[in-house]
């Protein structure tokens, strides 16, 4: 096995600062700890930040970060918003698609001419390119550019997207992929056909902790118990399920719990539950894994993931999960380490929130072997040469 | 406080007895989780979440219809207790101190006058609701009959195919 030692990582966007997103922090933590391994690592991304409007927000040019080098290219300005709106919404309700609506549909996401330029007249000064997320036009035109020396981190997970023909192309053509959980490893090779052989799962490693489960209170004043969720508040991502569940489950049942928020993104209360909710919106890293330590319990509401690393943080700061049974990775992430349970309706929520509310016991076995799953299977010591076999192979 | 069926102290009892069972140190959370669905579903038989405050909560997990048939089943019996609004009188009170007594009265006033012209309205709605709810229902049952004919039928088929 030879040994890539020049890698580029492709993301569209940096994860820096506010910009926040599961993937975006994954690639860019792979490609500091293939850095630190001694690999030449440069960072190929757009000056976007918003991943709504993909604005050029940041200047183009580079700088170093973590010993890599990060080059930043602006988005292409003739992005069609119209075009792409009109497509993914049949993409949504799964309509059947010609192979030109899909093309216009990834021409109009987010693209850089530049950075794909860069690619190919840099051809030869790299071993490997590692991009990702797989959904959007610049992964996939990437992918295009040296499908040979593409190792795909997909993030991969079942949504009407997944089921386009280009994406089954782009799979079918790239030289290998970093997954991040068994359960996305299995829809890879399910929806297109991949060998099993050929991907294998990374994930991404953490530095464990300690955090006080009583700062948190102290520092923000929330006295009564509460529920935590951290990351990007959006539909997508089941908030408003949580917010209505937590609005029933206070009703119903007369306990005094409130819900955190930390991360990005508005999030829609409802007026009787406005003086219930804690939204601290983006906070440091100390203060988001206090947050974690002091509460019942991190809900996950999300079905759409492929790994769910602020479920692993929570775990390191001892606190149990909660998440639903229809996001396959989540369950079977709360299964492997025996650290969460999992609800497919509200009276399941209800009936796995009070034992939690009411069972510090249970509480401390879940959170200490979720700890134990995260340091056992996340440690850097353990996906560091999991993703330089990757890089090579 | 209510919960579900049970008072409180019932329900905690239920639940002591439970983790005992889970036995917390030696946690395997397949067994927590399917001795939960146990429960709810002996729960669910009583007509314990017959609740609206249910039925708004699951609005937003109504993409389980695509993968779980029993969903619809139970969220159908949530909307049947939460589909005839309560149109009647209700205690009206005030919270500010200030004129407290002169507001509910006021109140009061306002509430006789409004109800003169919202009560039809609103028993009419209350009428729909339920009519629709029955449509959906009968529409929801004939479906479930109609597939399983087909698929009883689909098994015969194949089964004749096989053995040919």
């Amino acid at each position: 096995m030879t040994v890539s030692s020049r890698i580029a990582f492709v993301c569209p966007r940096f994860a820096e600062g506010p910009t926040v997103g599961g993937a975006e922090t994954l690639l860019k933590n792979l490609a500091v700890r293939a850095a630190r391994s001694g690999r030449k690592v440069t960072f190929l991304t757009t000056c976007a930040r918003n991943h709504f409007t993909w604005k050029n927000d940041v200047p183009p040019g580079s700088k170093t970060v973590d010993g890599m080098e990060v080059i930043f290219f602006p988005v292409d300005d003739n992005r069609d918003v119209g075009v792409f709106l009109r497509v993914q919404e049949k993409i949504g309700r799964k309509a059947p698609l010609a192979m030109e609506d899909e093309i216009a549909w990834l021409q109009n996401s987010v693209n850089s001419r530049t950075l794909c330029d860069h690619l190919r007249q840099n051809s030869g000064a790299y071993d490997r390119i590692v991009v990702g997320p797989y959904l959007f036009g610049l992964t996939y035109f990437v992918s295009k550019v040296l499908p040979s020396k593409t190792v795909l981190v997909p993030c991969l997970h079942d949504e009407p997207f997944a089921y386009l023909s280009s994406f089954r192309g782009m799979f079918q053509s790239v030289r290998g992929f970093m997954f991040n959980s068994a359960p996305e490893k299995e829809l890879a090779c399910r929806l297109y056909g991949v060998s099993p052989q050929v991907g294998s799962v990374v994930g991404m490693g953490f530095d464990p902790f300690e955090a006080d489960p009583a700062a948190f209170s102290r520092k923000y004043g929330v006295t009564t118990p509460y529920v935590i969720y951290s990351g990007r508040r959006e539909t997508l991502k089941g908030i408003p399920l949580l917010i209505d569940y937590m609005a029933a489950f206070r009703a119903r049942t007369g306990r005094d719990v409130k819900i955190v928020f930390t991360g990005s993104g508005e999030i829609d209360i409802p007026a009787d539950l406005a003086s219930h909710v804690v939204d601290l919106g983006f906070v440091s890293e100390t203060d988001k894994h206090e947050a974690m330590a002091g509460a019942i319990a991190f809900c996950h509401p999300s079905v759409n993931e492929s790994l769910g690393i602020v479920i692993l943080e929570a775990w390191l700061a001892r606190t149990p999960a909660l998440v639903r049974e229809a996001s396959r990775v989540l369950r079977y992430q709360c299964q492997s380490s025996n650290g969460g349970l999992w609800f497919r309706n509200y009276a399941e929520f209800e009936e796995e929130l009070l034992l939690l509310f009411d069972n510090v016991e249970l509480r401390r076995s879940l959170g200490n072997s979720g700890r134990e799953y995260v340091l056992r299977e996340y440690s850097w010591e353990s996906v560091t040469p999991k993703l330089l076999v990757a890089l090579d192979g | 406080m209510v919960v579900g069926c049970h008072p409180e102290s019932e329900w905690n009892q239920d639940m002591n007895d439970s983790i005992f069972k889970i036995n917390a140190p030696g946690i395997d959370v397949n067994k927590v989780v399917a001795e939960v669905q146990a429960s709810v579903a002996e729960k669910k038989a009583k007509g314990c979440y017959a609740d609206p405050r249910v039925v708004l909560a699951e609005r937003s997990n109504l993409a389980n219809l695509n993968d779980e048939d029993e969903f619809l089943e139970f969220y159908l019996e949530c909307l049947r207790d939460a589909v005839f609004v309560d149109i009647n009188d209700f205690q009206i009170v005030e919270r500010r101190t200030t004129f407290g007594g002169a507001l509910i009265t006021l109140k009061k006033i306002i509430w006789k006058l409004l109800k003169f012209y919202t009560y039809r309205l609103w028993s009419q709605q209350n009428q729909v609701n339920g009519l629709l709810l029955s449509a959906l229902e009968a529409q929801e049952s004939r479906n479930r009959e109609k597939i399983k004919e087909l698929e009883e039928r689909i098994a015969k088929l194949e089964a004749g195919n096989t053995s040919r």
